[in-house]
């Protein structure tokens, strides 16, 4: 495990310094909506959204809902797909809220609601991490499940 | 208007982020313990392939949203190039795990398969022992009833001597003899023991337990039933033309059963959907007779000579032991098998069974014309080579 961390940093390090900045255009302003790097990363979430609805699929197909780990699995995946879509149209709504009012400093900011885009993005911001939570609690839960009750495969 | 803190969210997005990353990093733990329970598990495998791009996708999603923030709201807009390849890297993970299921999902396919192949080849090696053993038992039977005969016949023989001696000993002595007495007592002992071989022999050609009367065409009818619904799921044509009268013989049921359903199988195998599927019984001096005629794609004449060949087939996974049973059941019947086969017309084995097990047909004057000679190791695969 310590070894494939250290391989995965390498790789981020390598990446960073020795990447031409040529190479990287496809991700410059890539958070602003209408670049290739924004329609990359949306269709990503698409594909991890429907990989998530396939694996559920697989699990009724194959009738290992009946085990505790694999419902436990089945719900994360639920909530993964569902962060999914969260995730998709919370980055359209950022990316595309044209110059959004922030008033304060530091800690104090706070972000001036003038229209529905800037609620949805308020919105799907507080969703984004919300969801993430007990999706992966029960993708711990479902393994541990599984660890305990070797037999349910 | 209405403002809202952008705090909460901070602290919810970075609150969030931790927890993620902790709980990534349990399941990650947990999911090499499933691997090391059972490392050749695909399912277990996949998981911890998941756990670790989940570990990756935490990590990376964590720095991301932390430096969006940093760009964003605290301005730091030197940080944007980091971002995006951060950023970029949630991109690669999101696709590596849609990738990794999707792969998943052929290989479990894969395994499925390998797990139903597995199951249907200890079901078939069941079959083919219990198969076995009822032959071995068949045989032996047969066997200690041909020594019995043999040790009967053997017996008689100089049974007739001491009976006929003592016959004539008895005419020749005379009636106030007093060895006259010894001679009679030794004919009646004689005549005694050969009412006992007599009875014994009686009882040795009976052979009741693995054979009984049975009618073929209730055998041929009784099979074919079971074969109808996969011949009309290839679309074949199922000819059957069934001697009007009984053919009464004494057959075994069950083996019989095992034999024709596989040559049906491998007719059925060897026949395109469209094609015809012939099974024909009648009645033949004193033999049953049972032809099953195919219009497949044909044998060459090199494939045709090593049919009953034991482990000899044509076949992806075959065993070669399929015809050798057919053969050996034909065997025991005291029965004949021939087979005929010409590439891209099709083929067609015809079996002779006496009525009674002392009338075995002549193998040279029966075979059909064109028809290769019995060879000398009988038998092909259980799957039988493709025809």
């Amino acid at each position: 495990m310590r070894r494939r961390l250290s391989q995965v940093g390498s790789a981020v390090v390598v990446l960073l310094f020795l990447a031409p900045s040529q190479g990287l255009a496809q991700w410059v302003s890539w958070y602003k909506f209408g670049t290739e790097g924004s329609y990359v990363h949306e269709t990503a979430h698409l594909l991890f959204f429907c990989a998530m609805l396939f694996f559920i699929h697989e699990i009724f197909q194959a009738h290992m809902q009946k085990f505790r780990g694999f419902r436990c699995l089945v719900w994360a995946w639920v909530l993964l797909a569902i962060w999914n879509v969260d995730a998709f149209i919370g980055h359209w709504a950022d990316w595309t809220l044209y110059n959004p009012v922030i008033l304060g400093e530091g800690w104090d900011r706070r972000i001036l609601m003038d229209s529905f885009q800037t609620w949805l993005v308020y919105i799907t911001k507080i969703d984004h991490s919300i969801l993430l939570i007990p999706a992966f609690l029960l993708f711990y839960l479902g393994l541990r499940a599984l660890v305990h009750k070797p037999g349910a495969e | 208007m209405i403002t809202l803190p952008l705090a909460p969210l901070w602290v919810l997005e970075y609150l969030s982020a931790i927890i993620v990353l902790i709980l990534a990093f349990l399941s990650l733990r947990l999911s090499q313990r499933l691997v090391r329970q059972d490392p050749e598990n695909a399912l277990w495998l996949f998981l911890n392939w998941l756990a670790i791009t989940f570990m990756i996708l935490s990590v990376t999603h964590m720095i991301s949203h932390f430096l969006h923030d940093l760009i964003h709201y605290w301005r730091y807009p030197n940080l944007a190039l980091v971002q995006r390849i951060i950023g970029g890297f949630d991109t690669v993970v999101y696709v590596t795990i849609a990738a990794i299921t999707f792969f998943f999902h052929r290989i479990q396919r894969l395994y499925q398969r390998m797990e139903a192949d597995h199951h249907h080849l200890e079901q078939t090696s069941h079959e083919i022992l219990a198969l076995n053993r009822e032959m071995e038992a068949l045989v032996m039977e047969r066997t200690m009833s041909e020594m019995a005969l043999g040790m009967a016949h053997g017996i008689r023989n100089p049974l007739h001597v001491i009976g006929g001696f003592s016959h004539r000993l008895l005419r020749k002595t005379d009636e106030d003899d007093p060895t006259r007495a010894w001679a009679t007592a030794i004919a009646e002992e004689a005549r005694r023991i050969e009412q006992m071989v007599e009875r014994f022999e009686t009882l040795a050609q009976r052979k009741t337990s693995f054979f009984a009367q049975e009618d073929l065409n209730v055998i041929v009818r009784s099979t074919l039933d079971l074969l109808t619904p996969e011949m009309k799921g290839k679309n074949i044509t199922l000819v059957a033309e069934m001697c009007s009268e009984p053919l009464v013989g004494r057959f075994n049921k069950h083996l019989l059963k095992v034999a024709l359903a596989h040559l049906m199988r491998n007719a059925v195998e060897a026949t395109r959907p469209g094609g015809t599927v012939l099974v024909r019984t009648a009645k033949e001096q004193q033999f049953a007779l049972l032809v099953i005629q195919d219009t497949g794609r044909g044998m060459p004449q090199d494939v045709v000579e090593k049919v009953f060949v034991p482990f000899y087939t044509t076949k992806i996974g075959g065993t070669g032991l399929g015809m050798v049973f057919v053969r050996q059941i034909v065997d025991e019947h005291r029965g004949v098998i021939t087979l005929e086969s010409k590439l891209g017309r099709g083929t067609t084995v015809t079996i002779r069974l006496p009525h009674r097990f002392t009338d075995r047909p002549e193998v040279v004057d029966e075979f059909p014309p064109g028809a290769p000679p019995t060879p000398a190791a009988p038998g092909v695969p259980e799957t039988g080579p493709k025809r």
